[in-house]
Parts: structure tokens; C-alpha cells; sequence
């Protein structure tokens, strides 16, 4: 492909702090009160409200500082290396946030980027890199958004995000002598102690289930609440189920098409004929669910807004709630732990999450996490260990 | 009106055959009587219609009785009698670690009404005829509605060298090809459409076709669920009419679920003419809705398909589909079924969790 010769070329000679400096400026540039790219992004993306992409953009954006992203290269790539000069960058669902840092990571390791945007959400990608292009032209160049899947064949290196079938088909593909880096969906919770109020917990919550929409493979599907004493946890239904109800004018909800608005229908009857489930909905267009269950369930993980609060009577019964979906939980955000928290983390940490985080901040990681537990550039490149005679 | 008194009036319907007059009056008399009684006796369904605000006083049409989405069916116990009652389930498909609805009978009079009502007029309007069914019987399946629903017909309606041609534990394609190449009279063949899609593909490694008597129909149901490649309708009938030798207007495909007691057929054998618009019995209403909603989608629109079957006394009588459809011709059209776009995000979909991997 000429493009990817292009792109290969475009990076050649760049300086890393260059493009450091050009990706900051282009996070700020989306970050800033009045930021032209945000508004545009707001009014045409289409799946989410324009105040949930103001919001969930700036928010997620503000920690992603030149410093941030220095530090992160320099804690990454610090030894002598291989960096692939194009990757290509295969996008899926329709989160801004996600696109952004997939797009941003390659670039930060000095690698060109080749991206195709998800179908749900091409404008991402696009407007990304105009801004980069706008912030320094050279830096710009070494970022080009199309759709030839040749690029799957000849980019350097390979990133993917998507469902474990699309992750497995293009793996195979890109065969075993290039590096691949796959980002298969995943689910998370929420988990609430006894060392919150409930009205508290219940706002951080309904931040997170809001923030795109409960989309996310970082939203919470679930909210396990330490019913102890008991009552807790209906406590915290009520309380989510207002908080949800303030936020819908603040943070409306998107568009859903027919098969998710009828996927909505189904969890919400699932939960109605659910013996010992209590269900609080939105009145009229609903748009919000709040499940309370009955303590002895393990209901199906809830989306577009949809929390089921399953009461446990500890720390161990959550980690046993947990235990099974080890292959597929991501993040645990959790609040009310205290001193427990270190139990929390091991519980978390058997259970296969990778990312615990204080509730209300489960749509903001830093642009460093270990993205299911893998670290954010050293997998995309190769790594070159040079010994001495000397042993 | 009693449970009995409402089971006779409906039966008594069915028995008028698929020409009977779709008389709304009637049917909105029964609804809403099955409506009261479902309500009253099911404590899962009444939860339901205390979720969505209905209960008796606000249901006046059978449009307004709160359908049951069907996943729905894999979470709770919808039957209006107890267990102990239960003379047969049927489970819809599924992995073994995923949950499966079930339909419970606890009579199956009504079942078999309609079901023999409809395959008789749009599969078998003769007497008797051969059968060979590329699906297990229901003494190899038991839990299988379709099963059920083949090993009926051949009961009542299949000649005596009837076969079924796959048993518990698979079947052998080349044994079924040669079964049928040596059949000489009009058969019945009849089977889910990932059987015949095997079948198709067995005849086509062995470059052989078949001409299947004169006289023959084809009947498919069930989908491909994945056990199959997948082929549209028309390239499905496509292929039977160029392998077995069976013209378009002499192949059906019949369209049920689980959770219903009554199916729906293209009527291609009466009218002597392919269609793909699916016939709605006298006893059963279909719309096509908006989710969202719950309203209708505007005429040529397509949306979720919604059945309202009084052949479902014993569980709910309003079913909600995972299929898009679209109502057209006194029937309806089916798209397949409903997939989750990929605007839902990176959040893993229920269906895909603790699945086998």
C-alpha cells in the first residue's frame, strides 16, 4: 500500500518530544472550554447526547498532559528497541475517548498510525487527526484514517479492538512475526462497602452508569453493594435510582436503535419477572433501570443505562460474584472499603480485573493504564537486549 | 369466563380451520378474558405488568395486554398452573451454559389443535402422505418443540414408510440420499433449514442431484443457529429446487418459536405460488413494533414482530420477538433476527458472557 509507504516516511526523522508536544497540544486543544473540535464531535457523532460527548471528552482528556505522556514513553521505552514504523489500528465501537488513546499510543511509541474507524463512529478518528494535523503538519502526516483492510497484511504491527471473534480473525491473520496487540470487549462493576453513604456512592454511580450510556466495557454492569446492615443496598437503589433521574437532564441519554432498544425491553422484563427483584424505571421515555435483586441471583449485566444492584453479605461473596467472570471483567470502581480495600484488590486481582478505581472515575482512565492488563506500548514493539562480554 | 370455558371457545375456533373469519370481536373477547386469567394466576407475569403500570382495569384491547419479551421465559416460570402439573417443556436452543426458556404444557389440546389445523392446511392438505424428516423424532429430542411438532404430523398425518431421518446423536447424509433417491411417491420432506443446508452440501461434494417425485414439498423451519454457513431464504430454495429437484412454489417455510403454541406458514402450496409473506391463523394477531415504543411502525416499516396466540392459554398470551419484521399482505414478513449494532460500545453483550470459549 502507497499510503503506508508514505506514512513510514512521514515518521522518519520525527523526534519523540515532538511528537509528545503535538499530541498534548492536540488534547488540549479538545479539553479547552470552548473547544471547536468537541462541539463539532458533540453535534455529529450521533449514538451519545451532545452534553455526554462535552463531558465524557473533557473529563476522560484532562490528565492526558504533555507530562503525562512523556512520563508514560519514558517509563515504557526507556531501553533500546525496535519500533514498528506503520501500525495499523483496526477501531471499534463508538466511544471517543477509546478511539483517541488507541490512535494516540502508536504515535507516542513512534510509530506511524494507519486507523480505520468503527462503523458506529467514524467522525472520531477523522476529527482526531485533522486537530493532530493542525497542531504540527509533520506529526500530523504520520496519521492516516481509511479503511483498506491490506493494511491488516502489511502495516508493522497490528491493533485491534473488537469482539473476541473479529480479535481472533484478524490474529490470525496478521500471523505470529508481527507484534499484535487485541482489545476484545469486556464487562465491569461497581462495588460499594459499608464506609459510604449510600446517597453518595449513589451519585459517583450514576455518573459512571451515565457516561456513554453504559456502553462501555469500563460502565458498570453490575453494582454489588455490602448489605450490611441490611437495607443498605435498597438504600443505594433509591439513591441511584434519583441520582439517575437528576442526570438525565443534565447527561441525556442517546439514541438507541431498534435492536437495542428491544435489548433494553428484554433486561428490563428479565428483571420484572425476576422473583424478589425490585425495578425502578425512568417515568414515560424511560431511559434509566435500576434492578434491585434479591441477593441469590446473578443477573445478566445491564446496558444503556440499566444497573442491577446485587446486595452481598461481604467482602468474600463479592470476590465469589466476581470469581467466575474472570476471563471478562475489566475494571471494579468501588468506594466504601476502607481498609479493606486491600482485600478488594486481591479478590479483584484473582478475579482477572485490571484496573480498580475510586467510583465516579470509571469512564476517566489515565491514558497509562494497563489496558486489560497489558502495558501501553511495550507489547508494540521489540525489544533488543544487548549483553556485555563481561557477563 | 373460566380457564375451560376459554380453551373451548378457542379450540372451537381452530376447529373452523385457517379460512375461519379473523372476527376481531371474537378474538378481543377472548384475549382480554385470557389476559384476566393469565394475570390473576401468574405471579411472574403479573410482576411484569405491575413493572410496566397495566393491570386488568387498563387493558381493554388484546393491543394493550403486555407482551412477554422472550427472554424473558429463560428468567422466570411463566406457566398459570404448578409444576406438578406439567406435562411436557419445551426449551428453546441453547449452550449448555447459557440459560434456555422453557414452555410448560400442562394440557396439550390446544397445542396440537393448532399446530395440525396449519400443517395440514399449508404442508399436508392430503390425507397422508410419506414423510421424511431431517430432524429427530421427540423420543430422541423430548425438549424440542420442533421435535414435537414433526413427530405430531408424522403421527396424524404420515404414511407408514415415514422415516426420521437424523436420531439423537446426528444422522448420516449419505444414508438420508440414499433414502430419498429410492423414494417413488409425493414425500413430505421436512426438517430444520441448517438439515438441509448438509444435506445440499453432502449432494454437492458428491456432484449428484436428486429429482424427488412429483407431488413432493419441502417444508424448512428453525433457522441456522449457527450449526450451518448461513443462507438466505432465497438462496436456501434456490438450492432445494436445483438439488432435489422440488419447485420454488411447492417449498414452505414455516416460521415458530418456543415460547408459542401456534406457527405460521407461507402459503405457498395453496396459491400455487412462491411467497415469502407468513400467514397469521384466525386465533393469533401479529404487529410489527417500534421497541422503543411499544407503538406500531408505520405501514412498509419494519419492526419488532409481537404475537398475540390464544393457543397460549397455560403461559402468557402476548410473546415478544428478538425478530424484525415488517406486516404485509394479511401476513407478515421476517428479516431475521435483531443484532445489537456496533454503536452498543466494548461492553461485553449478555448473550456472549460465560459463553464456552
Amino acid at each position: 500500500m502507497r499510503e503506508l509507504v508514505e506514512l513510514a516516511a512521514a515518521r522518519r526523522g520525527l523526534e519523540p518530544r515532538r511528537v509528545t508536544r503535538a499530541l498534548a497540544e492536540t488534547f488540549a486543544r479538545w479539553c479547552a472550554p470552548h473547544s471547536p473540535e468537541r462541539a463539532q464531535l458533540a453535534r455529529e457523532h450521533g449514538v451519545y447526547s451532545p452534553p455526554v460527548i462535552e463531558r465524557g471528552v473533557q473529563l476522560a482528556l484532562a490528565g492526558w498532559t504533555e507530562h503525562t505522556l512523556a512520563a508514560l514513553r519514558a517509563r515504557e521505552l526507556s531501553e533500546p528497541c525496535w519500533i514498528p514504523p506503520v501500525t495499523a489500528v483496526w477501531l471499534a465501537g463508538s466511544i471517543p475517548t477509546a478511539a483517541f488513546s488507541a490512535l494516540a499510543l502508536p504515535l507516542l511509541a513512534g510509530s506511524a498510525v494507519y486507523a480505520k474507524p468503527a462503523s458506529a463512529d467514524p467522525l472520531s478518528a477523522r476529527l482526531f487527526a485533522e486537530s493532530l494535523a493542525r497542531a504540527d503538519p509533520a506529526v500530523g502526516a504520520a496519521l492516516a484514517v481509511g479503511g483498506d483492510a491490506k493494511a491488516l497484511d502489511e502495516a508493522d504491527a497490528v491493533v485491534a479492538h473488537g469482539s473476541d471473534a473479529t480479535i481472533a480473525a484478524i490474529r490470525a491473520r496478521v500471523g505470529a512475526a508481527r507484534p499484535f496487540l487485541g482489545y476484545g470487549h469486556k464487562l465491569s462493576l461497581a462495588a460499594v462497602g459499608p464506609a459510604v453513604e449510600p446517597i453518595v456512592a449513589a451519585r459517583r454511580l450514576a455518573l459512571d452508569a451515565a457516561l456513554w450510556d453504559g456502553r462501555g466495557c469500563l460502565s458498570p454492569s453490575w453494582a454489588l453493594a455490602i448489605d450490611s446492615p441490611r437495607g443498605r443496598a435498597a438504600e443505594l437503589a433509591r439513591a441511584l435510582a434519583s441520582a439517575l433521574e437528576e442526570l438525565e437532564e443534565e447527561l441525556p441519554r442517546g439514541r438507541l436503535d431498534p435492536a437495542e432498544a428491544a435489548e433494553l425491553v428484554e433486561l428490563r422484563a428479565r428483571a420484572a419477572v425476576r422473583e424478589g427483584t425490585r425495578l425502578e424505571m425512568a417515568a414515560g421515555a424511560s431511559t434509566w433501570t435500576v434492578a434491585l435483586e434479591s441477593g441469590d441471583v446473578r443477573p445478566p449485566p445491564g446496558v444503556f443505562r440499566f444497573v442491577s444492584i446485587v446486595p452481598v453479605s461481604d467482602l468474600e461473596s463479592l470476590g465469589a460474584f466476581c470469581a467466575p467472570l474472570a476471563p471478562q471483567l475489566s475494571c471494579i470502581g468501588h468506594a466504601g472499603f476502607g481498609i479493606e480495600r486491600a482485600r478488594l484488590a486481591e479478590l479483584a486481582a484473582a478475579a482477572g480485573v485490571s484496573r480498580l478505581c475510586p467510583l465516579g472515575r470509571m469512564q476517566l482512565p489515565p491514558l497509562d493504564w494497563n489496558h486489560d492488563g497489558q502495558p501501553p506500548l511495550r507489547p508494540l514493539v521489540r525489544w533488543l537486549d544487548q549483553e556485555s562480554a563481561e557477563g | 369466563m373460566t380457564r375451560a370455558e376459554i380453551e373451548r371457545e378457542v379450540l372451537a375456533w381452530i376447529a373452523e380451520g385457517v379460512d375461519a373469519k379473523p372476527a376481531d370481536d371474537r378474538f378481543d373477547a377472548l384475549a382480554l378474558a385470557l389476559f384476566h386469567l393469565q394475570w390473576e394466576r401468574g405471579a411472574a407475569y403479573r410482576r411484569l405488568c405491575a413493572a410496566l403500570g397495566r393491570d386488568p382495569r387498563d387493558v381493554r384491547h388484546w393491543r394493550d395486554v403486555p407482551a412477554v419479551p422472550t427472554g424473558a421465559f429463560k428468567e422466570a416460570r411463566l406457566a398459570i398452573f404448578p409444576p406438578s402439573a406439567t406435562v411436557r417443556t419445551f426449551r428453546t436452543s441453547g449452550s449448555s451454559t447459557s440459560a434456555r426458556g422453557a414452555l410448560e404444557l400442562d394440557d396439550l389440546a390446544l397445542y396440537d389443535a393448532s399446530l395440525e389445523a396449519t400443517f395440514r392446511a399449508f404442508v399436508c392438505p392430503e390425507e397422508w402422505i410419506r414423510f421424511a424428516v431431517l430432524a429427530p423424532s421427540a423420543a430422541d429430542a423430548p425438549d424440542s418443540s420442533l421435535s414435537y411438532m414433526f413427530s405430531r404430523a408424522v403421527a396424524r398425518m404420515g404414511a407408514p414408510a415415514s422415516r426420521f431421518l437424523v436420531g439423537a446423536h446426528g444422522w448420516d447424509p449419505d444414508a438420508a440420499i440414499a433414502e430419498l433417491d429410492s423414494v417413488r411417491e409425493p414425500l413430505a420432506l421436512v426438517g430444520t433449514a441448517f438439515a438441509f443446508v448438509h444435506l445440499l452440501d453432502r449432494l454437492a461434494e458428491r456432484g449428484q442431484t436428486l429429482a424427488l417425485p412429483a407431488g413432493t414439498r419441502v417444508m424448512e423451519t428453525g433457522g441456522f443457529k449457527g450449526r450451518s454457513r448461513e443462507l438466505t431464504r432465497d438462496e436456501l430454495h434456490g438450492a432445494i429446487e436445483a438439488k432435489l429437484g422440488v419447485p420454488r412454489a411447492r417449498i414452505v417455510n414455516q416460521y415458530g418459536m418456543c415460547e408459542l403454541a401456534s406457527q405460521f406458514y407461507e402459503p405457498t402450496l395453496r396459491s400455487g405460488a412462491a411467497t415469502d409473506v407468513k400467514f397469521i391463523p384466525p386465533w393469533v394477531r401479529t404487529r410489527a413494533v417500534d421497541p422503543a415504543t411499544g407503538e406500531d411502525v408505520e405501514p412498509g416499516q419494519r419492526g419488532v414482530l409481537v404475537h398475540w396466540d390464544l393457543a397460549n392459554v397455560g403461559s402468557v398470551l402476548a410473546v415478544q420477538t428478538s425478530d424484525l419484521g415488517e406486516l404485509a399482505g394479511g401476513g407478515f414478513r421476517v428479516f431475521g433476527r435483531l443484532r445489537g449494532a456496533e454503536a452498543r460500545g466494548c461492553s461485553l453483550a449478555a448473550d456472549a458472557l460465560l459463553e464456552p470459549r
